[in-house]
């Protein structure tokens, strides 16, 4: 086989095992019930019965029932992904990835099948398309449910322009492939899922709140702060149209601009892949 | 007995070494695997099977001497299609069924799907074809990694002790499975720990200690040490050489 086909024969594999991995549906299904939740149900709760949901306070009804509208629907389906879709995508990496060192089924491939480099590029690449699909997917979701809203509603209903689509949900799968990338990562170094799992999650939803709240006591540190894949996955969202600040979506920032952040995620999105590459290149197989 | 068919040998080393956490595993090993036989390698736990194999299939580190398999330094790219290789441990997803997994393998390994069911029918799976792994019993895992070696109809088969803890009935099956793929061509090095299983070999290669101390038919071993079985053979062995070295 010519690295190629490699590359090819592996991702067409992983695919065959992702469609089928109880795992991955879990994890697509808890992150459109999250999406769904704080998206529409509690925002519509709030603006129906005015109940003071932590969203609610602040937020005149008019922008709440904008939010749920097909317009805002491309940003709807990505704004959660900077931190608890993130989470749940650092988790569907470290599992994807890790678990195979503790199964063996790595050393199985990578001693009967092409190079090691091609089948986790195949892997990674795999992982990526799942991410493409479940951002679609999610897109697809709210769409359905904000026509549902508008028309219980009686609003016109407006359609999101291509215009808004592809940007949203491009950044999307950018901020949801880096997060998968860095699981993927700490899976590959820890040669197991639980390890990965668990520091992505202290990182994404601690870690990076904590260093931020340090910052702002200590000057000098923002250099390193502006610059954490968080803060560079939530400007994007920010940048994209995502709501912001102390009210609006978590881990959602105007830190740094869309092009940049978009430039950070690209480095880290590489970064990750390429330590990863190396790690399994060069590790002697236990 | 020194064998000198190395030109023709499936598995030629000499003076193989290895080190693992700062301790001589395997001292030395000079020997040759002849192709298209079910060949044994028969020690007791923790004598170094494992690692020997691991040195065979090209996964061990800090190796030194010659292992040259199917006439290539092993661990070459061009033998990661010849050679099949199962762990000790199991080494396929849990939560897949037999056939999912093996698609999967089938997939990454460039393998013939077709080959899927053929594969499930040679370790006698049939009927749990769709069940997933997790549910399966030690042993019937166990065959599910060896179905999975033999997806790619591999020229050498290395077999880390794939029958413990099986039934007899579900071993001598395995065992017969083993003489069909080497009546095919196919060589086997299995190894074991259970010396009764040697008479089920054609070649047999003794190891204790990191050391090769037989390498020789089962036939021929008794009769040059004198015992009734592979157990008073190995045993002969060690009291001569324990002898020699006083
Ligand atoms: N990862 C390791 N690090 C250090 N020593 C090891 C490691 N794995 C095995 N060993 C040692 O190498 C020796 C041979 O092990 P192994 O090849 O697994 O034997 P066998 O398969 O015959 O039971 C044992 O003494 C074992 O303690
Ligand atoms: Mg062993």
């Amino acid at each position: 086989m010519t690295t190629v086909n490699a590359v090819l024969a592996s991702t067409r594999a992983e695919l065959l095992r992702l469609r089928k991995w109880p795992a991955l549906w879990v994890m697509t299904g808890a992150w459109l019930l999250l999406n769904v939740m704080f998206v529409y149900v509690f925002n519509y709760l709030s603006y129906t019965t005015g109940s003071t949901t932590p969203r609610g306070e602040g937020i005149p009804k008019e922008a709440l029932l904008a939010e749920m509208l097909p317009a805002a629907a491309p940003i709807s389906a990505v704004q959660g992904l900077p931190m608890f879709g993130g989470a749940i995508m650092m988790i569907l990496g470290a599992l994807a990835i890790g678990s195979g060192y503790g199964w063996g089924t790595w050393k199985t491939v990578f001693t009967q099948g092409p190079s090691r480099l091609a089948t986790t590029a195949g892997s990674l690449v795999a992982l990526v398309l799942a991410i493409v699909a479940i951002v679609a997917l999610t897109f697809v979701l709210d769409l359905g449910l904000s026509t549902l809203v508008a028309a219980t509603e009686s609003q016109t209903i407006v359609w999101p322009g291509l215009g808004d689509i592809a940007p949203a949900l491009g950044g999307g799968v950018l901020i949801a492939s880096m997060w998968m990338l860095g699981g993927a990562l700490i899976g590959t170094l820890a040669k197991g899922p639980a390890l990965g799992v668990g520091l992505g999650l202290v990182w994404v939803l601690a870690v990076e709140n904590l260093l931020r709240g340090v910052a702002n006591l200590l000057g000098g540190m923002d250099v390193v702060t502006d610059h954490l894949p968080g803060t560079a996955a939530g400007s994007l969202a920010g940048g994209l149209g995502a709501g912001g600040g102390t009210d609006g979506t978590p881990g959602v920032f105007t830190t740094l601009d869309t092009a940049s952040a978009s430039w950070l995620l690209v480095a880290y999105l590489v970064v990750f892949a390429g330590i990863t590459a190396v790690v399994v290149r060069r590790r002697d197989l236990a | 007995m020194v064998n000198n068919s190395t030109v023709d040998a499936a598995i030629h080393t000499e003076d193989l070494r290895v080190e693992r956490g700062g301790r001589a595993v395997l001292r030395g090993l000079s020997f040759d695997v002849p192709r298209g036989q079910v060949t044994g390698l028969l020690g007791p736990s923790g004598c170094g099977k494992s690692t020997l194999m691991r040195a065979i299939v090209g996964v061990q580190a800090r190796c030194t001497g010659v292992v040259e398999v199917l006439g290539q330094s092993a661990g070459s790219a061009a033998l990661r299609h010849r050679v099949g290789y199962v762990t000790q441990a199991p080494s396929v997803y849990p939560d897949l069924s037999i056939r999912q997994n093996l698609r999967f393998f089938a997939a990454v390994l460039g393998a013939d799907q077709g080959d899927v069911d053929d594969a499930i029918a040679k370790v006698d799976l049939v009927d749990y074809a769709d069940d997933l792994v997790s549910r399966l019993s030690g042993g019937q895992e166990a065959r599910v990694s060896l179905a999975v070696a033999l997806l790619g109809e591999p020229e050498l088969l290395v077999l880390d002790e794939p029958t413990v803890g099986l039934d007899p009935v579900l071993r001598r099956d395995l065992w017969a499975l083993f003489h069909r793929l080497a009546d095919s061509g196919v060589t086997v090095l299995v190894s074991s720990h259970v010396m009764d299983e040697a008479d089920r070999c054609e070649r047999l290669l003794l190891m204790r200690d990191g050391v090769i101390i037989a390498d020789d038919t089962p036939q021929l071993l008794r009769s040059s040490t004198g015992a009734d079985d592979i157990e008073g053979a190995f045993l002969t062995l060690v009291d001569l050489d324990r002898e020699a070295s006083r």
